[in-house]
């Protein structure tokens, strides 16, 4: 894999979302369909006129045995901020998205580059909110490329779903046989604070993972409307008001996927399973209850830092606000 | 489904049409492949059904109904019958490097070691089988192209199928074959009778017919689940206990 290929997607900045797919090699029409697909423009318009066409790009790269961040773009709305790392924690780069929520049309690119030997965090500063949409699609891109002997963590605060929201994210993975992610995503079903659901809507979620370009690992998660069938099916997602998976991508699935076994035994409340597909640890959250569900999350995210990177349990703070 | 009334619905321009002795041929190797008694080992799976009985979360055939329906219809069921209905194109199409990559993306989208397993070793002994009862050149060019990699079950099912029988008969009853099956492994686990699980797998025919109808229009992107709890299921059947099945 040539880190250099990938970088090279972020010198697109303006989202072309052609260049997304041109990563996947040899996947033909079958790589990323989410950002393929067109849809019919909106009947009526959105409440904020001005859509957002974001990107934000991180280069990490060893210098003197440290890692460093190079290559930094970012477009409005995005904003990349560098914390000062906490004892013993790896640099950590924090993403804020300055538009206060994303709404139909919206598009947002994310590159991730972890070149070889490096140690970085990247999280984000609040939980992303999603509006309702009277049609346009809103759109979340991440390109995560990890070099050998690298340890690239993805920790983004959860995504709320707000009722009518449509919503298309990918996560596309490059990485050398040696490097190691781990990644989290969770999904809030509607503002629960309200009692709002997520009725109605669109959601499509994509994750690719090549390892030395061969895909290893392909999730698609389908939510479309009526979405009552599926929220409410025993083997859908009987109930659930939020869900997370994490990732642990490289070296080490067993022993993460056993660190993720320890947490779910404390807590019944959530479901809690995990497995590990070839070079990928899987592990799935499931709970009625969107603030114990991400207690669990940040529980299982910790120990698998602290087992195999011997990293802090406690993530970073903006984790605990 | 009414296979030989729908049998004539897409038979595919281009190749030889299988139904000239009348269907008999064609409908005699999807007896085969779906049968139970195909030896491709689908008795030992459950695809996460053991589990949800352990759980509580299926205990009667109205609960094996419901979970079957939503495995078809938005499980494993619906993105395998996009997968195949699109790797049947790709060999009719004689576009190999296509069907290469529906392969790839299809072994990828396991959500669980056992769901792996489940699809993989089905996939590969399905080929094994077929190529020496019922040989035909895609089968062939199939195991060479997927040499030392996973050949997932809906693209060995497509390279029997292409050419041999029609598609959307073939889709229906696969997709049946998948939902019996599933009846089956809930007859033992629930328990229920075999009047019981034969009453399911007959509430669950329309169920196969709109998923099957809807695949043979879907574009592979629309490859997908909304299936978590079966992914859970899954996952939590590794370390349950007392086990009869693979998944």
């Amino acid at each position: 894999m040539s880190l250099e290929t990938v970088g090279a997607v972020g010198n697109a900045p303006a989202v072309n979302l052609s260049a997304v797919t041109g990563l996947a090699n040899g996947m033909g029409g079958a790589s990323l369909p989410a950002m393929r697909s067109v849809q019919p423009p909106s009947p009526r318009p959105t409440a904020r006129l001005q859509r957002s066409d974001g990107a934000g790009r991180l280069h990490f790269v060893a210098a003197g045995g440290r890692t460093q961040a190079r290559g930094l773009y970012q477009s409005d709305p995005v904003r990349i901020l560098f914390p000062v790392p906490e004892r013993g924690e790896p640099l950590p780069a924090v993403l804020v998205t300055t538009s206060g929520g994303l709404v139909g049309g919206d598009r947002i690119r994310l590159d991730l580059i972890a070149d070889p030997d490096t140690t970085a965090t990247v999280g984000t500063q609040a939980a992303e909110k999603v509006y309702r949409s009277a049609g346009e699609v809103t759109r979340f891109a991440a390109g995560i490329a990890v070099g050998s002997g690298a340890w690239l963590e993805w920790l983004p605060q959860e995504t709320i779903l707000f009722d009518g929201a449509r919503f298309a994210r990918t996560t596309e993975v490059n990485l050398e046989s040696g490097g190691r992610l781990l990644a989290l995503e969770m999904l809030v079903f509607g503002r629960r604070a309200r009692g709002e659901t997520f009725a109605g809507g669109m959601l499509r979620d994509d994750w690719r993972i090549r390892v030395d370009g061969r895909l290893a690992w392909a999730d698609a998660l389908r939510l479309s409307e009526p979405m009552a069938p599926l929220f409410g099916a025993r083997a859908g997602l009987d109930g659930a008001a939020a869900m997370a998976t994490v990732i642990l991508a490289g070296a080490g699935g067993g022993e993460a996927r056993d660190a993720v076994r320890a947490v779910a035994e404390d807590r019944p409340v959530v479901r809690i399973g995990a497995s590990v597909v070839g070079p990928v640890m899987i592990a799935r959250f499931l709970g009625s209850d969107a603030r114990i569900l991400r207690e669990a999350v940040i529980a299982a995210v910790g120990r698998i830092r602290n087992r195999l990177a011997g990293l802090s349990e406690r993530l970073p703070e903006l984790w605990y606000g | 489904m009414g296979m030989t009334i729908t049998i004539t619905a897409t038979t595919p321009t281009t190749m030889p049409d299988p139904l000239a002795d009348g269907g008999e041929a064609a409908l005699y190797r999807l007896l085969a492949w779906t049968s139970p008694a195909y030896p491709t080992g689908a008795f030992s799976y459950s695809h996460g059904l053991e589990w949800a009985v352990e759980d509580g979360l299926v205990r009667d055939r109205a609960g094996l109904e419901r979970w079957v329906a939503h495995v078809i219809e938005h499980g494993a069921g619906w993105s395998d019958a996009v997968l195949f209905v699109h790797a049947c194109r790709a060999i009719e199409a004689d576009d190999w490097l296509a069907l290469d990559a529906i392969a790839d993306l299809a072994a990828a989208l396991r959500a669980t070691a056992e769901l792996a397993l489940e699809s993989g070793q089905q996939g590969a002994s399905f080929l094994a089988i077929t190529r020496a009862a019922w040989p035909a050149p895609a089968l062939d060019r199939l195991a060479a192209l997927r040499e030392g990699r996973p050949v997932p079950l809906p693209v060995a099912q497509a390279a029997a199928v292409a050419g041999a029988v029609p598609l959307a008969p073939a889709l229906s009853a696969l997709l049946g074959a998948f939902a019996a099956n599933l009846v089956s492994a809930g007859v033992r686990l629930v328990p229920l009778g075999q009047t019981d699980g034969q009453r399911a797998t007959a509430a669950l025919m329309p169920v196969v017919a709109r998923t099957a109808r809807a695949a043979l229009a879907a574009p592979l992107e629309d490859v997908g689940t909304a299936a978590p709890m079966v992914d859970w299921a899954a996952m939590r059947h590794e370390t349950q206990y007392t086990r009869l099945f693979r998944s």
